[in-house]
Protein backbone atom coordinates (compact mmCIF):
# COMPACT_ATOMS: atom_id res chain seq x y z
CA UNK A 1 0.00 0.00 0.00
CA UNK A 2 0.79 3.57 -0.43
CA UNK A 3 2.84 5.53 2.41
CA UNK A 4 0.15 8.50 1.65
CA UNK A 5 -2.66 8.73 3.64
CA UNK A 6 -5.55 8.74 0.73
CA UNK A 7 -9.64 9.22 1.55
CA UNK A 8 -12.28 7.61 0.08
CA UNK A 9 -13.82 10.84 -1.49
CA UNK A 10 -12.60 13.91 -2.95
CA UNK A 11 -13.84 17.75 -3.16
CA UNK A 12 -17.50 17.47 -3.68
CA UNK A 13 -19.52 19.74 -4.97
CA UNK A 14 -17.55 21.33 -7.33
CA UNK A 15 -20.03 20.76 -10.49
CA UNK A 16 -19.46 21.06 -13.86
CA UNK A 17 -15.60 22.42 -15.53
CA UNK A 18 -14.28 22.42 -18.82
CA UNK A 19 -10.98 21.89 -19.87
CA UNK A 20 -9.02 25.59 -20.21
CA UNK A 21 -7.07 26.42 -23.38
CA UNK A 22 -5.97 29.32 -24.43
CA UNK A 23 -7.83 30.59 -27.25
CA UNK A 24 -10.02 31.12 -24.10
CA UNK A 25 -7.52 32.88 -21.60
CA UNK A 26 -8.91 36.34 -22.57
CA UNK A 27 -12.65 35.32 -21.75
CA UNK A 28 -11.20 34.01 -18.31
CA UNK A 29 -8.82 36.98 -17.56
CA UNK A 30 -11.84 39.36 -18.43
CA UNK A 31 -15.03 38.03 -16.41
CA UNK A 32 -15.78 35.53 -13.72
CA UNK A 33 -17.10 32.77 -16.39
CA UNK A 34 -20.31 30.36 -14.73
CA UNK A 35 -17.99 27.09 -14.02
CA UNK A 36 -16.40 25.93 -10.57
CA UNK A 37 -12.84 24.66 -12.08
CA UNK A 38 -11.00 24.35 -14.83
CA UNK A 39 -8.28 21.58 -15.96
CA UNK A 40 -5.02 22.22 -17.52
CA UNK A 41 -2.58 19.64 -19.45
CA UNK A 42 0.10 19.81 -16.81
CA UNK A 43 3.08 19.80 -19.26
CA UNK A 44 2.23 23.13 -21.13
CA UNK A 45 2.54 24.22 -17.60
CA UNK A 46 6.02 23.01 -16.86
CA UNK A 47 8.28 25.67 -18.38
CA UNK A 48 9.51 28.16 -15.38
CA UNK A 49 7.50 31.24 -16.70
CA UNK A 50 6.23 33.32 -19.38
CA UNK A 51 2.58 33.97 -20.36
CA UNK A 52 0.78 30.58 -19.52
CA UNK A 53 1.98 30.18 -15.91
CA UNK A 54 0.91 33.93 -15.71
CA UNK A 55 -2.75 33.05 -17.04
CA UNK A 56 -2.83 30.21 -14.63
CA UNK A 57 -1.82 31.80 -11.25
CA UNK A 58 -4.63 34.70 -12.22
CA UNK A 59 -7.65 32.10 -13.22
CA UNK A 60 -6.25 29.78 -10.05
CA UNK A 61 -7.37 32.89 -7.76
CA UNK A 62 -10.98 32.18 -8.71
CA UNK A 63 -11.10 29.19 -9.88
CA UNK A 64 -10.32 25.27 -8.88
CA UNK A 65 -7.65 24.07 -10.70
CA UNK A 66 -7.46 19.99 -11.19
CA UNK A 67 -3.83 19.34 -13.20
CA UNK A 68 -4.04 16.59 -16.06
CA UNK A 69 -0.76 15.05 -17.19
CA UNK A 70 -0.67 13.95 -21.29
CA UNK A 71 2.93 12.91 -21.16
CA UNK A 72 4.01 10.90 -18.03
CA UNK A 73 3.37 7.47 -19.64
CA UNK A 74 2.90 5.94 -16.28
CA UNK A 75 3.02 1.90 -18.06
CA UNK A 76 6.07 2.35 -19.93
CA UNK A 77 8.21 -0.40 -19.88
CA UNK A 78 11.22 1.39 -20.38
CA UNK A 79 11.93 5.11 -20.73
CA UNK A 80 10.07 6.00 -17.89
CA UNK A 81 11.67 9.53 -16.46
CA UNK A 82 10.56 10.51 -12.77
CA UNK A 83 12.34 14.49 -13.99
CA UNK A 84 8.88 14.25 -15.55
CA UNK A 85 6.94 13.51 -11.81
CA UNK A 86 9.00 15.69 -10.62
CA UNK A 87 7.89 18.50 -12.79
CA UNK A 88 4.48 17.69 -12.14
CA UNK A 89 5.31 18.02 -8.14
CA UNK A 90 7.09 21.45 -8.91
CA UNK A 91 3.80 22.41 -10.72
CA UNK A 92 1.14 21.31 -8.63
CA UNK A 93 3.21 22.81 -5.18
CA UNK A 94 2.52 25.84 -6.73
CA UNK A 95 -0.76 25.57 -8.22
CA UNK A 96 -2.13 23.79 -5.20
CA UNK A 97 -4.30 21.43 -7.48
CA UNK A 98 -7.72 20.22 -6.68
CA UNK A 99 -7.24 16.98 -8.39
CA UNK A 100 -4.01 15.53 -9.73
CA UNK A 101 -4.72 13.03 -12.90
CA UNK A 102 -2.66 11.26 -14.89
CA UNK A 103 -3.89 8.46 -18.05
CA UNK A 104 -3.69 4.67 -17.60
CA UNK A 105 -1.28 4.36 -20.76
CA UNK A 106 2.25 3.76 -21.59
CA UNK A 107 4.71 6.34 -23.95
CA UNK A 108 7.96 5.73 -24.83
CA UNK A 109 9.89 2.72 -25.81
CA UNK A 110 13.46 1.58 -28.23
CA UNK A 111 14.88 5.09 -27.00
CA UNK A 112 11.75 7.27 -28.06
CA UNK A 113 8.67 9.02 -27.07
CA UNK A 114 5.63 8.90 -28.62
CA UNK A 115 4.07 11.60 -26.99
CA UNK A 116 0.77 9.54 -27.45
CA UNK A 117 -1.44 8.20 -24.60
CA UNK A 118 -0.82 4.11 -26.16
CA UNK A 119 -2.67 1.29 -24.33
CA UNK A 120 -1.55 -0.99 -21.97
CA UNK A 121 -1.04 -5.17 -22.23
CA UNK A 122 -3.67 -5.53 -19.30
CA UNK A 123 -2.31 -8.27 -17.30
CA UNK A 124 -0.35 -9.36 -14.11
CA UNK A 125 2.83 -7.82 -15.48
CA UNK A 126 1.41 -4.27 -16.30
CA UNK A 127 -0.42 -4.02 -13.27
CA UNK A 128 2.75 -4.99 -11.25
CA UNK A 129 4.41 -2.29 -12.50
CA UNK A 130 1.58 0.46 -12.99
CA UNK A 131 0.70 -0.34 -8.96
CA UNK A 132 4.34 0.43 -8.24
CA UNK A 133 4.68 4.03 -10.51
CA UNK A 134 1.07 5.07 -8.73
CA UNK A 135 2.53 4.41 -5.29
CA UNK A 136 5.66 5.95 -5.65
CA UNK A 137 3.70 9.21 -7.74
CA UNK A 138 1.68 9.36 -4.79
CA UNK A 139 4.53 9.21 -2.66
CA UNK A 140 6.07 11.96 -4.30
CA UNK A 141 3.36 14.62 -4.81
CA UNK A 142 1.93 13.64 -0.97
CA UNK A 143 -1.56 13.14 -2.51
CA UNK A 144 -3.59 10.64 -4.03
CA UNK A 145 -3.29 10.45 -8.06
CA UNK A 146 -6.72 9.93 -10.58
CA UNK A 147 -5.67 7.71 -12.88
CA UNK A 148 -8.08 7.91 -16.28
CA UNK A 149 -9.25 5.16 -18.73
CA UNK A 150 -7.81 6.07 -22.11
CA UNK A 151 -9.37 5.32 -25.83
CA UNK A 152 -7.93 2.32 -27.24
CA UNK A 153 -7.68 1.50 -30.97
CA UNK A 154 -5.92 -1.48 -30.83
CA UNK A 155 -6.24 -4.41 -27.92
CA UNK A 156 -2.92 -7.06 -27.28
CA UNK A 157 -3.84 -10.71 -28.21
CA UNK A 158 -3.60 -12.80 -25.31
CA UNK A 159 -4.52 -9.82 -22.51
CA UNK A 160 -5.73 -11.26 -19.31
CA UNK A 161 -8.00 -8.85 -17.94
CA UNK A 162 -10.19 -5.91 -19.16
CA UNK A 163 -9.26 -2.27 -18.61
CA UNK A 164 -11.72 -1.80 -16.15
CA UNK A 165 -10.79 -4.58 -14.25
CA UNK A 166 -7.28 -3.41 -14.21
CA UNK A 167 -8.37 -0.10 -13.29
CA UNK A 168 -10.48 -1.69 -10.25
CA UNK A 169 -7.52 -3.92 -9.00
CA UNK A 170 -5.14 -0.94 -9.16
CA UNK A 171 -7.37 0.91 -7.16
CA UNK A 172 -7.72 -1.14 -4.31
CA UNK A 173 -4.01 -1.83 -4.52
CA UNK A 174 -2.61 1.41 -4.70
CA UNK A 175 -5.64 3.68 -2.95
CA UNK A 176 -5.72 5.54 -5.90
CA UNK A 177 -8.70 7.91 -7.97
CA UNK A 178 -10.52 7.37 -11.04
CA UNK A 179 -11.05 9.52 -13.56
CA UNK A 180 -14.16 7.96 -15.64
CA UNK A 181 -13.71 9.05 -18.89
CA UNK A 182 -17.13 8.12 -20.41
CA UNK A 183 -16.75 8.48 -24.17
CA UNK A 184 -13.65 6.60 -24.08
CA UNK A 185 -15.56 3.69 -22.53
CA UNK A 186 -18.30 4.56 -25.29
CA UNK A 187 -15.69 5.24 -28.14
CA UNK A 188 -14.03 1.66 -27.23
CA UNK A 189 -17.06 -0.25 -27.37
CA UNK A 190 -17.57 1.10 -30.68
CA UNK A 191 -14.37 0.21 -31.62
CA UNK A 192 -13.93 -2.98 -29.83
CA UNK A 193 -17.61 -4.49 -29.12
CA UNK A 194 -17.19 -4.24 -25.53
CA UNK A 195 -20.01 -3.62 -23.03
CA UNK A 196 -19.55 -0.19 -21.41
CA UNK A 197 -22.17 -0.37 -19.17
CA UNK A 198 -20.66 -3.36 -17.81
CA UNK A 199 -17.34 -1.69 -17.57
CA UNK A 200 -19.08 1.25 -15.24
CA UNK A 201 -20.35 -1.73 -12.58
CA UNK A 202 -16.91 -3.29 -12.70
CA UNK A 203 -15.55 -0.25 -11.39
CA UNK A 204 -16.16 -0.21 -7.09
CA UNK A 205 -18.36 2.88 -6.35
CA UNK A 206 -16.47 5.40 -4.12
CA UNK A 207 -13.37 5.15 -6.41
CA UNK A 208 -14.75 7.88 -9.50
CA UNK A 209 -13.33 11.55 -8.35
CA UNK A 210 -13.97 13.15 -11.75
CA UNK A 211 -15.48 12.30 -14.93
CA UNK A 212 -14.85 13.91 -18.46
CA UNK A 213 -16.98 14.35 -21.44
CA UNK A 214 -15.92 14.81 -24.82
CA UNK A 215 -16.62 14.83 -28.74
CA UNK A 216 -15.42 12.06 -30.91
CA UNK A 217 -15.09 11.04 -34.43
CA UNK A 218 -16.71 8.44 -36.32
CA UNK A 219 -14.77 7.38 -39.85
CA UNK A 220 -14.42 4.54 -41.98
CA UNK A 221 -11.50 2.42 -39.21
CA UNK A 222 -12.49 3.47 -36.10
CA UNK A 223 -14.01 5.41 -34.10
CA UNK A 224 -11.61 8.74 -33.01
CA UNK A 225 -11.28 10.06 -29.97
CA UNK A 226 -10.76 13.66 -31.40
CA UNK A 227 -12.03 15.67 -28.45
CA UNK A 228 -13.52 18.23 -31.38
CA UNK A 229 -17.17 18.00 -31.20
CA UNK A 230 -20.30 18.17 -28.51
CA UNK A 231 -21.18 15.42 -26.32
CA UNK A 232 -22.62 12.46 -28.49
CA UNK A 233 -26.19 11.47 -27.37
CA UNK A 234 -25.26 7.84 -26.46
CA UNK A 235 -22.40 9.23 -24.55
CA UNK A 236 -24.65 11.65 -22.54
CA UNK A 237 -26.78 8.30 -21.97
CA UNK A 238 -23.74 6.21 -20.51
CA UNK A 239 -22.86 9.23 -18.71
CA UNK A 240 -26.31 9.35 -16.90
CA UNK A 241 -25.72 5.46 -16.01
CA UNK A 242 -22.54 6.93 -14.34
CA UNK A 243 -23.88 9.54 -12.58
CA UNK A 244 -26.44 6.55 -10.91
CA UNK A 245 -23.58 4.68 -10.18
CA UNK A 246 -20.78 7.00 -8.84
CA UNK A 247 -23.41 9.77 -7.53
CA UNK A 248 -22.61 13.70 -9.33
CA UNK A 249 -18.93 13.62 -9.44
CA UNK A 250 -17.18 16.87 -10.91
CA UNK A 251 -17.53 16.16 -14.44
CA UNK A 252 -15.18 18.29 -17.26
CA UNK A 253 -15.92 19.12 -20.94
CA UNK A 254 -12.69 18.40 -22.76
CA UNK A 255 -12.46 19.98 -26.02
CA UNK A 256 -8.91 20.25 -28.10
CA UNK A 257 -9.43 19.99 -31.63
CA UNK A 258 -11.07 23.12 -33.79
CA UNK A 259 -12.24 24.53 -30.21
CA UNK A 260 -15.12 27.00 -30.62
CA UNK A 261 -15.64 29.51 -28.46
CA UNK A 262 -16.08 29.69 -24.96
CA UNK A 263 -20.36 29.48 -25.43
CA UNK A 264 -20.10 26.26 -26.65
CA UNK A 265 -18.42 24.50 -23.77
CA UNK A 266 -20.19 26.39 -21.51
CA UNK A 267 -23.42 25.01 -22.98
CA UNK A 268 -22.12 21.45 -22.91
CA UNK A 269 -21.08 21.89 -18.58
CA UNK A 270 -24.36 23.63 -18.26
CA UNK A 271 -25.89 20.48 -19.54
CA UNK A 272 -24.12 17.98 -17.34
CA UNK A 273 -24.74 20.10 -14.34
CA UNK A 274 -28.12 19.52 -15.16
CA UNK A 275 -27.80 15.46 -15.08
CA UNK A 276 -25.70 16.22 -11.72
CA UNK A 277 -29.12 17.96 -10.94
CA UNK A 278 -31.23 15.45 -12.06
CA UNK A 279 -29.31 12.93 -10.00
CA UNK A 280 -29.17 14.85 -6.71
CA UNK A 281 -33.16 15.18 -7.19
CA UNK A 282 -33.26 11.62 -7.03
CA UNK A 283 -30.95 10.69 -4.15
CA UNK A 284 -33.00 13.50 -2.23
CA UNK B 1 16.78 -3.15 -20.13
CA UNK B 2 17.01 -6.22 -22.08
CA UNK B 3 14.36 -8.23 -23.21
CA UNK B 4 13.33 -11.14 -21.00
CA UNK B 5 12.85 -13.14 -24.02
CA UNK B 6 14.41 -13.68 -27.77
CA UNK B 7 13.17 -11.21 -30.38
CA UNK B 8 10.94 -12.30 -32.20
CA UNK B 9 8.55 -13.70 -30.05
CA UNK B 10 6.02 -10.80 -30.37
CA UNK B 11 3.29 -13.22 -31.19
CA UNK B 12 3.44 -14.95 -28.29
CA UNK B 13 0.61 -14.11 -25.52
CA UNK B 14 3.37 -14.66 -23.00
CA UNK B 15 5.70 -12.26 -24.18
CA UNK B 16 6.92 -9.53 -21.81
CA UNK B 17 5.10 -5.98 -21.63
CA UNK B 18 9.07 -4.70 -22.91
CA UNK B 19 8.61 -6.38 -25.49
CA UNK B 20 5.14 -5.54 -26.54
CA UNK B 21 5.61 -1.96 -26.06
CA UNK B 22 8.92 -2.40 -28.52
CA UNK B 23 6.39 -4.45 -30.79
CA UNK B 24 4.13 -1.59 -30.86
CA UNK B 25 6.57 1.27 -30.73
CA UNK B 26 8.53 -0.46 -34.18
CA UNK B 27 5.15 0.02 -35.98
CA UNK B 28 4.35 3.40 -34.80
CA UNK B 29 7.85 4.71 -35.90
CA UNK B 30 7.17 3.16 -39.55
CA UNK B 31 4.69 1.34 -41.76
CA UNK B 32 7.73 -1.50 -42.48
CA UNK B 33 7.48 -2.11 -38.77
CA UNK B 34 3.76 -2.50 -38.29
CA UNK B 35 3.47 -5.61 -41.25
CA UNK B 36 5.69 -7.03 -38.67
CA UNK B 37 3.65 -6.05 -35.17
CA UNK B 38 0.20 -6.91 -36.55
CA UNK B 39 0.08 -10.06 -35.20
CA UNK B 40 0.20 -8.74 -31.59
CA UNK B 41 -3.16 -7.00 -31.99
CA UNK B 42 -6.77 -8.93 -31.42
CA UNK B 43 -8.86 -8.56 -34.67
CA UNK B 44 -7.89 -9.30 -38.21
CA UNK B 45 -4.66 -8.25 -39.46
CA UNK B 46 -5.53 -5.68 -42.36
CA UNK B 47 -8.06 -4.01 -39.30
CA UNK B 48 -4.64 -3.54 -37.15
CA UNK B 49 -3.58 -2.47 -39.93
CA UNK B 50 -4.91 0.62 -40.42
CA UNK B 51 -6.00 1.53 -36.63
CA UNK B 52 -1.63 1.27 -36.53
CA UNK B 53 -2.08 4.03 -39.41
CA UNK B 54 -4.22 6.06 -37.05
CA UNK B 55 -1.61 5.96 -34.06
CA UNK B 56 1.15 6.29 -36.37
CA UNK B 57 -0.81 9.75 -37.75
CA UNK B 58 -1.25 10.81 -34.22
CA UNK B 59 2.66 10.21 -33.48
CA UNK B 60 4.06 12.11 -35.77
CA UNK B 61 0.84 14.96 -35.90
CA UNK B 62 1.98 15.70 -32.62
CA UNK B 63 5.58 16.18 -32.69
CA UNK B 64 5.14 18.17 -36.12
CA UNK B 65 2.78 20.29 -34.80
CA UNK B 66 4.89 21.26 -31.89
CA UNK B 67 7.77 21.23 -34.09
CA UNK B 68 5.37 23.86 -36.31
CA UNK B 69 5.01 26.12 -33.07
CA UNK B 70 8.62 26.21 -32.34
CA UNK B 71 10.06 27.55 -35.82
CA UNK B 72 7.13 29.23 -37.40
CA UNK B 73 9.43 31.68 -39.09
CA UNK B 74 11.80 28.50 -40.65
CA UNK B 75 7.79 26.88 -41.84
CA UNK B 76 7.52 30.47 -43.11
CA UNK B 77 10.61 30.56 -45.29
CA UNK B 78 10.66 26.83 -46.68
CA UNK B 79 6.76 27.12 -47.07
CA UNK B 80 4.39 24.50 -45.03
CA UNK B 81 4.72 21.45 -47.44
CA UNK B 82 8.32 21.47 -47.49
CA UNK B 83 8.29 21.96 -43.91
CA UNK B 84 5.95 19.05 -42.72
CA UNK B 85 8.85 17.19 -45.19
CA UNK B 86 11.73 18.19 -43.11
CA UNK B 87 9.39 17.85 -39.83
CA UNK B 88 9.26 13.88 -41.07
CA UNK B 89 13.04 13.25 -41.47
CA UNK B 90 14.36 15.07 -38.27
CA UNK B 91 11.49 12.84 -36.36
CA UNK B 92 12.91 10.15 -38.18
CA UNK B 93 16.59 10.65 -37.25
CA UNK B 94 16.08 12.60 -33.44
CA UNK B 95 13.14 10.82 -31.82
CA UNK B 96 11.06 12.70 -29.32
CA UNK B 97 13.13 11.40 -25.88
CA UNK B 98 10.45 13.73 -23.51
CA UNK B 99 6.89 13.54 -22.39
CA UNK B 100 6.52 17.10 -22.81
CA UNK B 101 6.26 18.21 -26.12
CA UNK B 102 7.53 21.71 -25.47
CA UNK B 103 11.20 20.08 -24.62
CA UNK B 104 10.68 18.34 -28.91
CA UNK B 105 12.93 20.75 -31.28
CA UNK B 106 15.83 20.81 -29.76
CA UNK B 107 18.87 20.64 -31.98
CA UNK B 108 16.86 21.40 -34.78
CA UNK B 109 19.43 24.00 -36.23
CA UNK B 110 22.50 21.24 -36.54
CA UNK B 111 20.01 18.74 -38.20
CA UNK B 112 19.30 21.36 -41.03
CA UNK B 113 22.86 22.19 -41.06
CA UNK B 114 23.47 18.18 -42.31
CA UNK B 115 20.62 18.51 -44.58
CA UNK B 116 21.06 17.96 -48.21
CA UNK B 117 18.07 19.82 -49.35
CA UNK B 118 18.52 22.85 -47.46
CA UNK B 119 22.17 23.79 -48.26
CA UNK B 120 20.77 26.70 -50.75
CA UNK B 121 19.24 28.12 -47.77
CA UNK B 122 22.66 28.18 -45.88
CA UNK B 123 20.83 30.87 -42.87
CA UNK B 124 18.33 28.86 -42.00
CA UNK B 125 20.37 26.85 -39.51
CA UNK B 126 20.77 30.19 -37.75
CA UNK B 127 17.53 31.20 -38.12
CA UNK B 128 16.22 27.69 -35.93
CA UNK B 129 19.05 28.62 -33.78
CA UNK B 130 17.01 32.19 -33.17
CA UNK B 131 14.01 30.20 -33.05
CA UNK B 132 14.71 27.80 -30.61
CA UNK B 133 16.63 30.74 -28.29
CA UNK B 134 13.09 32.74 -28.43
CA UNK B 135 11.17 28.98 -28.25
CA UNK B 136 13.29 29.09 -24.80
CA UNK B 137 13.16 32.72 -23.70
CA UNK B 138 9.26 32.29 -24.03
CA UNK B 139 8.85 29.99 -21.44
CA UNK B 140 11.72 30.92 -19.41
CA UNK B 141 11.44 32.01 -15.59
CA UNK B 142 10.30 35.71 -15.14
CA UNK B 143 12.60 38.59 -13.43
CA UNK B 144 11.46 41.23 -11.77
CA UNK B 145 12.51 44.49 -13.04
CA UNK B 146 15.17 46.69 -11.30
CA UNK B 147 14.61 49.78 -9.62
CA UNK B 148 17.27 51.88 -10.55
CA UNK B 149 16.62 54.05 -7.65
CA UNK B 150 18.85 51.23 -5.99
CA UNK B 151 21.85 52.32 -8.22
CA UNK B 152 21.22 55.84 -6.73
CA UNK B 153 21.33 54.51 -3.46
CA UNK B 154 24.47 53.29 -3.43
CA UNK B 155 28.29 55.65 -3.82
CA UNK B 156 29.48 55.78 -7.26
CA UNK B 157 32.69 54.67 -6.31
CA UNK B 158 31.38 50.92 -5.78
CA UNK B 159 29.18 50.48 -9.28
CA UNK B 160 32.18 49.52 -10.88
CA UNK B 161 32.47 46.23 -8.78
CA UNK B 162 28.84 45.51 -9.03
CA UNK B 163 27.82 42.49 -10.74
CA UNK B 164 24.95 42.96 -13.16
CA UNK B 165 22.14 40.17 -13.81
CA UNK B 166 20.42 39.41 -17.07
CA UNK B 167 17.00 38.36 -17.24
CA UNK B 168 16.42 34.81 -17.08
CA UNK B 169 15.06 34.72 -20.56
CA UNK B 170 17.69 36.53 -22.13
CA UNK B 171 20.06 35.05 -24.33
CA UNK B 172 23.04 36.32 -27.06
CA UNK B 173 23.89 34.38 -30.36
CA UNK B 174 26.18 35.87 -33.08
CA UNK B 175 25.68 35.12 -37.03
CA UNK B 176 27.05 35.36 -39.86
CA UNK B 177 23.43 36.41 -41.11
CA UNK B 178 21.00 39.51 -40.88
CA UNK B 179 19.01 37.57 -37.99
CA UNK B 180 16.98 41.08 -36.25
CA UNK B 181 15.92 41.60 -39.80
CA UNK B 182 14.73 38.33 -41.09
CA UNK B 183 13.35 37.84 -37.05
CA UNK B 184 11.51 41.56 -38.01
CA UNK B 185 10.16 40.77 -41.55
CA UNK B 186 8.71 37.73 -40.36
CA UNK B 187 6.22 38.75 -37.65
CA UNK B 188 2.48 38.68 -37.75
CA UNK B 189 2.14 42.48 -37.20
CA UNK B 190 5.21 43.47 -39.56
CA UNK B 191 3.43 45.89 -42.33
CA UNK B 192 6.74 46.66 -43.94
CA UNK B 193 7.83 45.51 -47.27
CA UNK B 194 9.14 41.93 -46.86
CA UNK B 195 12.87 42.28 -48.37
CA UNK B 196 15.87 40.66 -46.29
CA UNK B 197 19.05 41.98 -48.11
CA UNK B 198 21.36 38.53 -47.20
CA UNK B 199 24.55 40.60 -48.43
CA UNK B 200 23.99 43.18 -45.55
CA UNK B 201 26.43 41.48 -43.41
CA UNK B 202 26.17 39.49 -39.90
CA UNK B 203 24.14 40.51 -37.04
CA UNK B 204 24.46 39.98 -33.28
CA UNK B 205 21.20 39.95 -31.45
CA UNK B 206 19.68 39.46 -27.77
CA UNK B 207 16.85 37.21 -27.67
CA UNK B 208 14.23 38.77 -24.19
CA UNK B 209 11.46 38.34 -23.15
CA UNK B 210 10.44 41.79 -22.01
CA UNK B 211 6.93 40.99 -21.37
CA UNK B 212 5.16 38.05 -22.53
CA UNK B 213 6.30 37.68 -26.05
CA UNK B 214 9.73 37.00 -27.04
CA UNK B 215 11.73 39.56 -29.10
CA UNK B 216 14.68 39.92 -31.18
CA UNK B 217 17.14 42.75 -30.58
CA UNK B 218 20.08 43.60 -33.12
CA UNK B 219 23.08 44.78 -31.26
CA UNK B 220 25.79 46.90 -31.89
CA UNK B 221 29.37 45.26 -31.36
CA UNK B 222 30.08 47.56 -27.84
CA UNK B 223 26.21 46.06 -26.60
CA UNK B 224 27.21 43.13 -27.84
CA UNK B 225 30.25 43.23 -25.92
CA UNK B 226 28.70 44.28 -22.76
CA UNK B 227 25.73 41.90 -22.65
CA UNK B 228 27.95 38.68 -23.58
CA UNK B 229 30.55 40.02 -20.39
CA UNK B 230 27.80 40.40 -18.34
CA UNK B 231 26.19 36.85 -18.91
CA UNK B 232 29.56 35.64 -18.57
CA UNK B 233 29.34 36.99 -15.16
CA UNK B 234 31.74 40.41 -15.28
CA UNK B 235 31.63 43.19 -13.05
CA UNK B 236 30.44 46.21 -14.77
CA UNK B 237 33.61 47.60 -14.17
CA UNK B 238 35.03 45.05 -16.61
CA UNK B 239 32.15 44.70 -18.93
CA UNK B 240 31.88 48.72 -19.76
CA UNK B 241 35.78 48.30 -20.42
CA UNK B 242 34.86 45.25 -22.67
CA UNK B 243 32.43 47.66 -24.55
CA UNK B 244 34.92 50.48 -24.38
CA UNK B 245 36.98 48.30 -26.51
CA UNK B 246 34.95 47.46 -29.53
CA UNK B 247 33.47 51.24 -29.82
CA UNK B 248 35.80 54.04 -28.07
CA UNK B 249 32.40 56.35 -28.57
CA UNK B 250 30.26 53.81 -25.93
CA UNK B 251 28.57 56.08 -23.70
CA UNK B 252 28.71 53.57 -20.41
CA UNK B 253 25.68 55.52 -18.10
CA UNK B 254 23.66 55.28 -21.43
CA UNK B 255 23.93 51.78 -21.93
CA UNK B 256 23.27 51.16 -18.37
CA UNK B 257 20.09 52.51 -18.27
CA UNK B 258 18.93 51.55 -21.50
CA UNK B 259 19.09 47.98 -20.64
CA UNK B 260 17.98 48.17 -17.40
CA UNK B 261 14.97 49.84 -19.05
CA UNK B 262 14.32 47.39 -21.64
CA UNK B 263 13.96 44.66 -18.54
CA UNK B 264 17.45 42.84 -19.68
CA UNK B 265 19.77 44.06 -16.94
CA UNK B 266 17.79 42.96 -13.39
CA UNK B 267 19.43 43.42 -10.55
CA UNK B 268 23.23 44.85 -9.40
CA UNK B 269 24.22 42.46 -7.09
CA UNK B 270 27.33 43.56 -4.65
CA UNK B 271 29.88 41.33 -3.78
CA UNK B 272 32.92 39.28 -5.52
CA UNK B 273 31.66 38.56 -9.19
CA UNK B 274 31.68 34.71 -9.51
Amino acid sequence: MSAVAVSGSGPQGLGPGIGLRAPHYRAFLEARQPVGWVEVHSENYFGQGGYHRHVLERVRADYAVSLHGVGLGIGSAEGYRERHLRRLRSLARWIEPVFVSEHLCWGAASGRHFNDLLPLAYGREALALVSARVERAQELLGRRLLIENVTAYLEFAGQEMAEAEFIAELAHRTGCGVLLDVNNLYVNQLNHGGDALAALRTLPAGCVEEIHLAGHLVTEDCVIDHHGARVAEPVWRLYKAALERFGPVPTLIEWDTDIPELAVLLDEAARAGRCMGERLGLAA
Amino acid sequence: MRPRAPAGAWGNALASLLELQRGFGSALADAAGAARSAALFRGPPERALARLAVYRGNVFGNCSKALAGAYPIVRKIVGEEFFEDLSRAYWRSRPSVSGDLNEYGRGFDAFLAGCAQVQDLPYLPDVAHMEWLAHRAYYAADSARFDPSRLAALPPERHPGLRPVLARACALFESHWPLARIWEVHQDDYTGEINVDLGAGGERILVHRPAWRAVVIGLGAADHALLCAIRDGLALGPALEAALAADPAYGPSAALARWVGAGAIVALAAGEPR
